[in-house]
């Protein structure tokens, strides 16, 4: 079988796997639109204090934030299955074919991909009848199912790296709480321009809340430089990082085993 | 009364003892609402401003909030321990001892009262660093009360839904019902500054009281004599429901 | 208490409902008396443990009595619960605890005064030879020293109703005698004994009766050597020259039916019992057949076990004499 043929399988396995287990899968995207749920009835009022961007509502505040949350968690989903993998002696038996060894991990990642544009899409879909406007239309949200996908194979690489690195699917699980801190401490959930102190420095800082600006400029505000740099360049140079980790780590397990 | 005290001590006990010797277990549970009271303070800083946001710290606001997440979690931690327990058959062994079965019920919420009073020491802790201030002296006693309260009913509602269950089914449902239980009140911003659907939920959710009981020493001209009745009865009203459900729950092991 | 320690009529536990109920137990009788060892025996899923948890009140049994100690196990559970003491093979001890905090720990669950409690667990870890290891985590136990403390906290309530199933499952063979022992030296001093276990060879050692249940009724029951006898005949074994062989086997059809063997060995079910040995013997020399090596084997409780369930326990010695 060729690398490409044999890339191909892995990867219509991985995303079967999501296609097949919704229970992996439903709490990464039930959570983040009942947050947008809760927000935009509990803040309704909060986009007229000073500093808040110029919206009609605050769902089309949140869309941002829910769609990068549901890609973090997501994410964690697909580097279990690698890390249970691992558990199970599965990837053992696929190092032992002669399988390309980078087509075990693309295959995965291939997964992620898919399930960040996919998500990308649904959560639009699901908000749009609660009165969710995109106001760069066809274009932007074309822009944003890519950086949904280019987000969801940066992070995915990464939390494989993890689950390359120490075989635990409990370790990956565990990286949940440090999500959930990165995420907060951005601007996910409200402008940094409302925040103030050692936190406001802290999300100033953290690449979520570009990233997170990035797909809240496409769906208030428009196309331009910035917006595709953070949604689209940002997210690919962390992958270029992430994966490169992720390689050495498969690099590292396949010589143990 | 005294063959009740002596083996539900003597349970709690072994509970306490087991947060140091399975830290794992407790210190997720005690960093979560630390984390909470850190990013909602943090990143909700700006709502205070807000036409008719009843305080300017928006700690103030949420840190009651993480005392209520807090304890009622660690009510539900004693719900993992009953899984644990039931599936290693440890269970079995309390079961067909003498214990009267008031007692075997009584040990896990006295552990859990425990574990609650440090979760509100802690969030106490780092709520006043991060620059809570009570506005009255009923703060205190409100919050033990709360902690206390929703200790309770974490209990009742973890242990009921594990003797019910029986594995980790168990604990994603409890886990998720408590979470949209708090999280359908008033828990981010007051019922008068929230618009939609979620102010007739949050009206009518009892757990809203709960919180207004939690909140009443931290923002303005909120403690009042009301706000502490509904506020306790409610909570004597949900936690009597669930230790019921408990005690039944423990009943059904027999069939 | 003028009745039976262990006492159960027509006990049945029905499992689900509809077309998918299950009777684990179908109608069991019981009949322990005072100070006996008692074996119940029982391929897995026979209803052995399903009885074992209605008699020790943890399952409620769907109809009939059982009485244990003299009281019923549902309606007078809590006196049940204080006459009876029971380490049972699935209820795991807390490996995050110490021995010694467990067994005070069950003490304060039988209501033991605290001083009573610590003087009498330090009496038990001394008795099952814990002493050393009390203050260590039962996390670090092996196999045999948890089996031993979960007979000391079976101890702890001074039972005068012991259970103890598969007592020594997985055990090495010097701490099963050990453990044997002490289930003597506790019976000698007027414990009564219910003992689970899948070696047959424990319960002829220990029970002085047993019982084997099969798809939730008992199917024998009595003791050991009575139930051996009536499986029947006993077995010679010879050994012969292979020349030899069809020879031989015509002398042993004359004494009874023929029975399966080894390679290189003949076997008999001597029709007439032990008795016909020499006979036999001088059968086979008379036919000119020497015979290198001669053994007679009485019926096993195995062959008991097998006879009444069509299984043969894993474990059980069953070499040689297959049935």
């Amino acid at each position: 079988m060729s690398t490409l043929a044999q890339t191909r399988a892995m990867s219509q396995r991985s995303v079967l796997a999501l296609v097949r287990q919704p229970a992996l899968v439903i709490p990464s995207a039930v959570f983040p639109l009942f947050f947008a749920a809760l927000g935009t009835s509990s803040f309704s009022r909060a986009v007229n204090i000073p500093g808040f961007p110029e919206v009609d509502s605050f769902l089309d505040f949140a869309l941002a934030g829910a769609v990068v949350q549901g890609i973090l968690f997501g994410s964690i989903t697909s580097a279990t299955a690698l890390a249970t993998d691992i558990e199970t002696g599965f990837f053992d038996r696929l190092l032992a074919a002669p399988t390309q060894r980078t087509a075990i991990l693309i295959g995965r990642l291939a997964g992620a991909m898919a399930y960040g544009f996919a998500q990308t899409l649904f959560f639009v879909a699901v908000l749009v009848p609660f009165g969710l406007r995109i106001t760069t239309g066809a274009v932007g949200l074309m822009l944003m199912a890519i950086g949904g996908l280019l987000t969801a194979l940066a992070v995915a690489a990464l939390m494989s790296t993890m689950a390359l690195r120490t075989g635990s699917s409990e370790a990956v699980q565990g990286s949940f709480p440090l999500l959930f801190v990165l995420l907060f401490f951005s601007s996910a959930f409200f402008p940094r321009e409302t925040m103030s102190g050692a936190y406001r420095r802290i999300a100033d800082w953290n690449p979520v809340s570009h990233l997170v600006e990035g797909f809240r400029s496409l769906t208030i505000g428009e196309v331009n430089a910035t917006s595709i740099a953070q949604v689209v360049v940002l997210p690919a140079a962390l992958a270029v990082v992430t994966i490169t980790g992720a390689l050495a780590a498969l690099a590292a397990r396949t010589r143990r085993g | 009364m005294s063959s009740t005290i002596a083996p539900a001590w003597g349970l709690a006990l072994r509970s306490l003892r087991n947060i140091r010797r399975l830290p794992s277990a407790f210190v997720p549970a005690l960093m979560m609402p630390l984390v909470q009271v850190i990013a909602f303070s943090g990143t909700f800083a700006g709502i205070t401003v807000v036409q008719g946001f009843p305080t300017d710290r928006s700690v103030n606001w949420y840190l009651p909030l993480a005392v209520t997440m807090g304890s009622s979690f660690a009510g539900l931690g004693t719900g993992f321990a009953m899984i644990r327990d039931l599936q290693s058959g440890f269970y079995d062994r309390l079961r067909m001892s003498p214990a009267g079965r008031r007692s075997l019920l009584l040990g896990p919420f006295i552990a859990a009262w425990a574990r609650a009073l440090i979760a509100v020491v802690l969030v106490l802790i780092v709520g006043v660093a991060l620059g809570a201030r009570p506005t009255s002296w009923v703060a205190i006693p409100s919050l033990i009360a709360v902690g206390l309260g929703t200790a309770t009913l974490g209990t009742g509602w973890g242990i009921g839904l594990a003797y019910r269950f029986g594995d980790m089914r168990a604990a994603a449902i409890m886990q998720l019902t408590l979470f949209l239980g708090l999280f359908l009140t008033d828990a981010q911003t007051p019922i008068d500054v929230m618009s939609g659907w979620l102010v007739p939920v949050a009206t009518v959710n009892p757990l809203s009281r709960v919180l207004g009981l939690a909140r009443q020493g931290f923002i303005d001209d909120g403690a009042s004599w009301a706000t502490t009745i509904w506020g306790l009865a409610t909570l004597i009203a949900v936690s009597a429901a669930t230790a019921m459900f408990a005690m039944a729950g423990l009943r059904r092991l027999d069939d | 208490m003028s009745q039976s320690p262990i006492f159960a009529r027509d006990l049945v536990r029905v499992f689900g409902s509809g077309d998918s109920a299950v009777r684990a137990v179908d109608g069991v009788d019981l009949d322990v008396s005072a100070g006996e060892i008692f074996g119940f025996l029982g391929p897995n899923g026979a209803g052995k443990s399903t009885t074992v948890r209605m008699l020790t009140t943890l399952l409620r049994p769907t109809s009939g009595t059982a009485r244990v100690a003299g009281f019923d196990v549902v309606t007078d559970a809590d006196a049940v619960r204080r006459s009876i003491g029971v380490a049972l093979q699935d209820a795991a001890i807390d490996p995050l605890m110490t021995g010694r905090e467990l067994l005070r720990l069950q003490a304060t669950l039988y209501s033991i005064p605290r001083t009573d409690g610590e003087r009498r667990s330090g009496e038990l870890l001394e008795r099952v030879g814990l002493s050393a290891a009390a203050d260590r985590r039962v996390g670090t136990y092996s196999g045999g020293m948890r089996r031993r403390l979960d007979l000391a906290l079976a101890l702890i309530g001074e039972p005068s109703v012991l259970f103890l199933d598969e007592p020594t499952t997985g055990l090495d063979p010097m701490s099963r005698i050990s453990l044997w022992e002490e289930i003597r030296r506790l019976n000698a001093d007027g414990t009564t004994v219910l003992l689970t276990t899948q070696y047959l060879e424990e319960a002829d050692q220990l029970a002085d009766r047993v019982a084997i249940i099969d798809h939730g009724q008992i199917v024998r029951e009595g003791q050991p050597d009575d139930l051996k006898a009536e499986v029947g005949a006993p077995t010679l074994f010879i050994d012969v020259e292979t020349t030899l062989v069809d020879t031989a086997t015509g002398v042993l059809g004359t004494f009874g039916e023929l029975r399966p063997t080894a390679e290189g060995t003949l076997g008999v079910g001597l029709r007439d019992g032990v008795g016909a040995v020499s006979a036999v013997v001088r059968a086979l020399d008379e036919a000119g057949v020497a015979v290198s090596h001669l053994e007679v084997r009485a019926p096993s409780l195995d062959d008991v076990f097998a006879e009444a369930t069509g299984y043969r326990l894993e474990g059980a010695d069953t070499d040689g004499a297959t049935r």
